[in-house]
């Protein structure tokens, strides 16, 4: 039972934490909070749908060779979804980036009610609904039961979490995201091409929402415009309560508040579900203000 | 050329005017409210269309009073506060009366508003008892109430499932937990409550509760709510394991269930009204409805009756004034799709048998 809810957690917090992570990339070299990130990872789950959609007019190795045909929509997805990060802080942020601390954040709802409304307008208002593309057999091991796609996800999410760990500390981009977010003028006294290294972590936040947002529509099955709200909620709390500006700090926060809200439906009541969450989350900010894994706060807000 | 401009703004600004003018004069114009938009836009489309039905027939015949209908879709999203906006919004414009709202946590905030500017409402699915408890003269519906329906539920449980433990989840909607008490107080002492839950709408993660519910090992889970979450917990439940059957109400009862469920919602219950493609009145309707928008939803024939029996009052009352259409509907005898209906002293329909369906092989079927 115990392990049961361990795992439901583990499966959901994930995907918060994917999307957690762009959260806290941008906010670690931008100081930004991207409110319009949740709406990234539900464009991301329509881009998933689209491409599923498209199956039956691809040629017949993609039906037959289905994990060839899913790696193909996660890559189809998050590389357009990255090219909605580029633009995004192209348009919205960049040329604010001189300006009041409030007004990119402003541009960033603005740019979420857009998002929202260009995808009910464009896809309609109604759910869509994913075609199961991999039978969901129940297997059960030790009293606990999972299917193969909940397996999958989880290991995707892992994967692409060591991934990034490995992007952002052994490559010279990753370093140039570390310096920038570490002082951005410094870094670009050293020669750091500053912009180019904010549309890379944007490019890379929006790549993991996207997988996050592909993932939540093939295990959960349906998604519709509004997703990107909640979705993009739960990962911000999840960003905070790990500590923003903080990779690992957004990764554990996923995860956490994954398996506290797993644990506290399960063994008290799933009414309050999110009450849980947020009352951890008021307890870390209270005891540990910069979250579990942040950085201590270099500036006064 | 500015001066142009203005002449030509102005020309338009004058066209407008008197196009508007003489409109409001020639037309009626009646309300249907529900949910256009969202994820449970299915349910609102049906509706729609079968108000339009109604409404397209009137005109063809002449209209109303000799005036045309003209319809105005309000779309409150499900969401209470945005009922009381499409309700507003309806008595600014001037509607003669309302079909709607769908969810019952919509149509009694909603009510409060017709009420207070006298416009009738006909509710064709909100089943919450509390709608039309309120003591409102103006407020009506063509469904049955939870009362009704949790007692059809449990009875069915006890009787024919004979059910020792039952699991049972609720939306925390006013239908949604309103219903699913309703269904607790039908199984009285036959069947022990192992587990009464409230769930989140527009999550999509149910896997805490279904682990949950599935170790309390019920015989039956009774879900009170829509069938997007419906169709949800069905297929996580059965993924963790779990292999008691589905009930629920007219709340999931949309082939979108199976859709979203997958093939774990097969052997799924739910209570409604009988099954109108046997009722012999509905064939003109369900014929004509095919004919314009594919096959109608479950909710379509309940809203073209709505629609017919408030144009049939209107006509009745010789008037659009709301007091005078409100005894009218009040005193209709009316021969509709669903058969034969009348209003009680409440404004609930004086008998809505309720039956149970079953889920087989991806469709709703009626269990004789």
């Amino acid at each position: 039972m115990f392990l049961q809810h361990l795992l439901n957690g583990i499966t959901i917090g994930g995907g918060y934490a994917l999307i957690a992570l762009g959260y806290t990339l941008v906010y670690g070299v931008l100081k930004l909070i991207n409110f319009a990130h949740g709406e990234i990872y539900m464009i991301g789950a329509y881009l998933g749908f689209i491409c599923v959609s498209l199956l039956p007019a691809l040629p017949p190795f993609f039906q037959t060779h289905t994990l060839v045909f899913v790696c193909l929509i996660f890559l189809v997805a998050a590389g357009l979804c990255s090219i909605y990060g580029f633009y995004l802080e192209k348009i919205c942020y960049r040329p604010l980036r001189g300006a009041p601390k409030l007004t990119p954040l402003i541009s960033a709802l603005g740019a979420s009610i857009f998002f929202q409304n260009l995808v009910m307008i464009t896809m309609g208002a109604k759910d869509k609904i994913f075609p199961q593309l991999i039978t969901q057999q129940t297997m059960t091991f030790a009293g606990v039961s999972f299917t193969w796609l909940q397996l999958t996800m989880i290991g995707l999410s892992l994967v692409l979490m060591l991934g990034l760990y490995w992007f952002i500390n052994r490559t010279r981009l990753g370093t140039a995201i570390r310096a920038v977010s570490t002082d951005p003028f410094m870094a670009q006294l050293l020669g750091v091409n500053v912009d180019t290294v904010i549309s890379v972590t944007f490019m890379v936040g929006s790549f993991l929402a996207a997988c996050a947002g592909v993932m939540i529509g093939l295990y959960y099955g349906t998604i519709n415009f509004t997703i990107g709200y909640l979705g993009g909620m739960k990962a911000f709390t999840a960003a905070v309560l790990g500590g923003i500006g903080s990779v690992t700090g957004a990764m554990a926060g996923g995860l956490l508040l994954g398996i506290i809200e797993a644990l506290g439906a399960g063994y008290f009541s799933t009414e309050y579900k999110d009450v849980y969450a947020f009352f951890i989350l008021i307890a870390v900010l209270i005891f540990r203000p910069a979250g579990l894994l942040g950085r201590r706060l270099h500036e006064r807000a | 050329m500015r001066k142009w401009l203005v002449l030509f703004c102005l020309c338009m600004l004058a066209v407008a005017c008197t196009k508007k003018g003489t409109k409001e004069e020639n037309v009626i114009k009646i309300g249907a409210a529900g949910q256009l938009t969202g994820p449970e836009a299915v349910f609102g489309a049906d509706m729609l269309n079968g108000v339009k039905l109604a409404v397209e027939e009137w005109n063809a015949k002449g209209g109303v009073l000799g005036k045309k209908i003209e319809l105005v879709p309000g779309d409150d999203q499900a969401e209470p506060r945005q009922a009381v906006a499409v309700a507003n919004k309806f008595v600014t414009e001037g509607v003669a009366g309302v079909v709607g709202h769908f969810n019952s946590s919509c149509s009694i905030p909603a009510s409060d508003v017709y009420h207070k500017a006298g416009i009738p409402q006909i509710s064709h699915a909100s089943t919450n008892p509390q709608l039309t408890e309120q003591g409102f003269a103006n407020v009506f519906r063509v469904c049955g109430r939870d009362d009704q329906q949790g007692k059809v539920a449990a009875e069915f449980a006890l009787g024919r499932l004979k059910v020792k433990k039952v699991a049972i989840i609720h939306d925390k909607t006013t239908y949604g937990q309103g219903f699913a008490e309703e269904f607790q107080k039908g199984l009285g002492s036959g069947a022990q409550v192992v587990a009464f839950e409230g769930i989140t709408k527009g999550e999509k993660d149910y896997s805490p509760v279904v682990t949950k519910i599935k170790a309390t090992n019920p015989d039956a889970v009774f879900f009170g709510g829509i069938y997007t979450e419906g169709g949800l917990l069905i297929k996580q439940y059965k993924a963790v394991g779990g292999t008691a059957p589905f009930i629920g109400g007219d709340g999931i009862m949309s082939e979108e269930l199976v859709k979203i469920g997958g093939p774990a919602t097969d052997g799924t219950y739910a209570t409604f009204g009988p099954d109108t493609k046997e009722i012999a009145s509905a064939k003109n309707f369900n014929e004509a409805y095919r004919k314009k928008y594919g096959e109608p939803g479950v909710y379509s024939i309940y809203a073209y009756d709505a629609a017919n029996i408030l144009l049939q009052s209107i006509q009745k009352a010789g008037s659009i004034e709301g007091a005078k259409v409100v005894e009218a509907i009040r005193a209709i005898d009316y021969n509709g799709a669903l058969g034969h209906i009348q209003f009680n002293q409440k404004g609930d329909v004086k008998d809505s048998p309720y039956v149970v369906w079953k889920v087989e092989g991806g469709k709703f079927k009626q269990l004789k």
